[in-house]
């Protein structure tokens, strides 16, 4: 007997198809697009991509943090020094500002993964606390008061926006992007069963402390990407916005209310979240109620989120990972 | 001299955060869940508090007296409403629930009372201090101190000897067994966390009384309450007093060596007994 493993499926094709136009699209914005659409754009890269990255932790890794904002400053602020105090071309400042993030999460991960689970996610936030406490402390980054990235004024408004539309469709290609070829890849397999059950999954020879480790490493680099790309438009950066508790409430919002443990969800709820925040930020604190009970529900009522809902009656992934074995030849013995 | 009257401080510190972190020792020690709102409930009972005292005129004692059981009647409803539902082996329902709560009471404090800092009268206790040899301390910091040494000799006592301390500790050695011998886990696990949330009754009064509250402090003391657990080591309510103390003595003498250093200095030490010795000052590695 013959058969075929199939992955792609015509719901696939189609969203693949569509995100192809979008990043398209991104990518020409600079010329079509108003500013305020550009930054906007960019914006919601942002939140997609941090989402996306505490989705591979929590859902796939099984690493619940609470503390992303960390690798969000770090990376922003390793961007702002190098653009501003050491004079690098701010756009290679940003690839080169990966870096901090990175090597940041090796000690990070070393320290943090010998607490229990819970205990793993407030260490995160002691973590994102005490880079906080250490950048309003130093004087490098001019304390408390935050960096300007006087810099920018190099480049007319016009180049500022094809920087800033490159680095969108860029940060999406590789956070989003990265994810899914990741997870059709036979990583995938493994982060699958481990975020499935990851005893049995070791008992299969799955390295689960491997794999988290690398996971949490990828995913400080995401987010560390995501916070320089986002203080770079934004142009300032001061110690309370860059290590900012509102970044893991947005991640956490997003994929929760989207769905966890799939990539579909993120984009749903990255959405939503945009939207709700356009439309009803303006109320503050009677809006984070609103939006902290719905997370509140989500985890007591409806833990597969919307994309679990939708999935329930409609079986046409964006980002198909599964599987499909197909009969092809004949029974020949 | 300078350095000694740091550690008396720190010592006297570390007694407001002993009692933040005896309740939640208690809670991750028997259902292995941390609850993100244990800050922000301290914030919650200080603000209902101050209003009380304000309202009826009464003094900061009968406030401690009032906070304690509203404390308990809250921990038992979070438990039977929210807690009894996410309990179990996976960490990320119960944080994230209590993730999503906190972040809503946070900004509830806030349309209620405003971002305003407030603190509890005294009635001139704050000002009150004794002479001990050289070195000037708070009556009321000491108050604080004897009253966490109380609680937590307290709660290590009901733990050890009392019927409810067994069915505790059965509870959560296995919780399954502890249910096939005649143990309800969900009526502990509530009195559980009515009793954490009871003890967060003393430390809003105290920390109203010595400082100031304001509806986004709630975090910090959270922090504060998971370092104290973890540098003393997991499981063992003398092991959150002890390491509530060290914590306290890391910022005081943080806080001496530069204002700005304080809360960092906590911090790093508890990285740095995270990195040295993992399983907490006082525990034995399993």
């Amino acid at each position: 007997m013959t058969y075929r493993v199939e992955r792609m499926t015509p719901s696939g094709r189609i969203a693949l198809l569509a995100g192809a136009v979008a990043l398209g699209a991104i990518l020409s914005m600079p010329w079509w697009a108003s500013q305020g659409l550009i930054r906007d754009v960019i914006t919601l890269s942002c939140f997609i991509a941090v989402a996306q990255m505490w989705n591979m932790l929590a859902g796939y890794g099984g690493l619940v943090s609470v503390g992303q904002q960390a690798f969000v400053g770090v990376g922003a602020y390793a961007m702002f020094v190098m653009a501003q105090l050491w004079g690098l071309n701010p756009f290679v400042a940003v690839g080169l500002s990966l870096l901090a993030p990175a090597l940041l999460a090796v000690p990070i991960y070393l320290l943090l993964h010998r607490l229990e689970g819970p205990y793993f996610a407030i260490g995160t936030w002691v973590v994102a606390e005490a880079l906080r406490l250490i950048a309003t402390n130093t004087p490098m980054l001019n304390g408390g008061a935050g960096m300007s990235l006087r810099v920018m004024t190099q480049f007319s408004a016009h180049e500022r926006a094809i920087a800033g539309a490159f680095l969108a469709a860029l940060l999406l290609l590789v956070t989003v992007g990265g994810s899914y070829l990741l997870l059709r890849s036979r990583y995938g397999i493994a982060l699958t069963a481990m975020r499935d059950n990851p005893v049995a999954a070791r008992s299969q020879g799955v390295d689960v402390q491997r794999l988290r480790f690398l996971i949490f490493v990828a995913a400080a680099v995401g987010t560390g990407f995501a916070g320089a790309v986002y203080f770079m438009v934004q142009l300032r950066i001061t110690p309370p916005s860059a290590f900012d508790m509102n970044w893991a409430n947005l991640a956490i919002f997003i994929v929760m209310v989207g769905g966890i443990g799939s990539i579909e969800g993120v984009l749903i709820g990255a959405v939503i979240y945009f939207f709700a925040d356009r439309w009803f930020g303006g109320f503050g604190a009677s809006y984070l109620i609103v939006l902290g009970l719905l997370t509140l529900m989500t985890a007591l009522f409806f833990r597969e989120g919307l994309w679990g809902l939708w999935r329930r009656t409609f079986d046409a992934p964006w980002f198909p990972t599964r599987r499909t074995l197909i009969h092809t030849g004949r029974d020949t013995s | 001299m300078h350095w000694i009257e740091g550690i008396v401080q720190g010592v006297l510190l570390g007694g407001l955060y002993a009692q933040y972190a005896l309740g939640m020792a208690l809670m991750f020690g028997v259902m292995k869940i941390v609850n993100v709102t244990h800050g922000d409930l301290v914030i919650l009972l200080a603000l209902i508090g101050i209003s009380f005292a304000d309202f009826a005129g009464i003094g900061p004692w009968s406030v401690l007296v009032t906070l304690v059981p509203i404390g308990a009647a809250i921990g038992w409803l979070l438990q039977r409403a929210i807690l009894n539902r996410v309990v179990g082996d996976d960490p990320l329902p119960s944080l994230i629930a209590t993730f999503g709560l906190s972040i809503a009471l946070q900004n509830a404090m806030l349309v209620v009372w405003s971002a305003d800092t407030r603190s509890l009268p005294g009635g001139g206790i704050q000002q009150a201090s004794v002479e001990i040899g050289p070195l000037f301390v708070g009556v009321l910091p000491v108050i604080v101190l004897v009253c966490a040494t109380l609680l937590t000799g307290g709660l290590d006592a009901v733990l050890r000897f009392t019927r409810y301390g067994r069915s505790l500790r059965a509870a959560s050695a296995d919780v399954e067994a502890a249910a096939m011998v005649g143990v309800n886990p969900k009526a502990v696990y509530a009195t559980a966390t009515a009793i954490a949330v009871g003890i967060l009754g003393f430390a809003a009064t105290f920390q109203a009384m010595r400082s100031t509250v304001a509806p986004a402090d709630g975090p910090f003391m959270l922090i504060y309450a998971f370092e104290a657990v973890i540098i003393g080591g997991l499981g063992s309510v003398w092991g959150a007093f002890t390491g509530a103390m060290i914590l306290g003595i890391s910022q005081a003498i943080g806080f001496r060596i530069s204002p700005g250093f304080g809360i960092l200095a906590g911090h790093l030490v508890f990285l740095a007994v995270l990195a040295i010795r993992p399983q907490g000052i006082f525990q034995r590695k399993s």
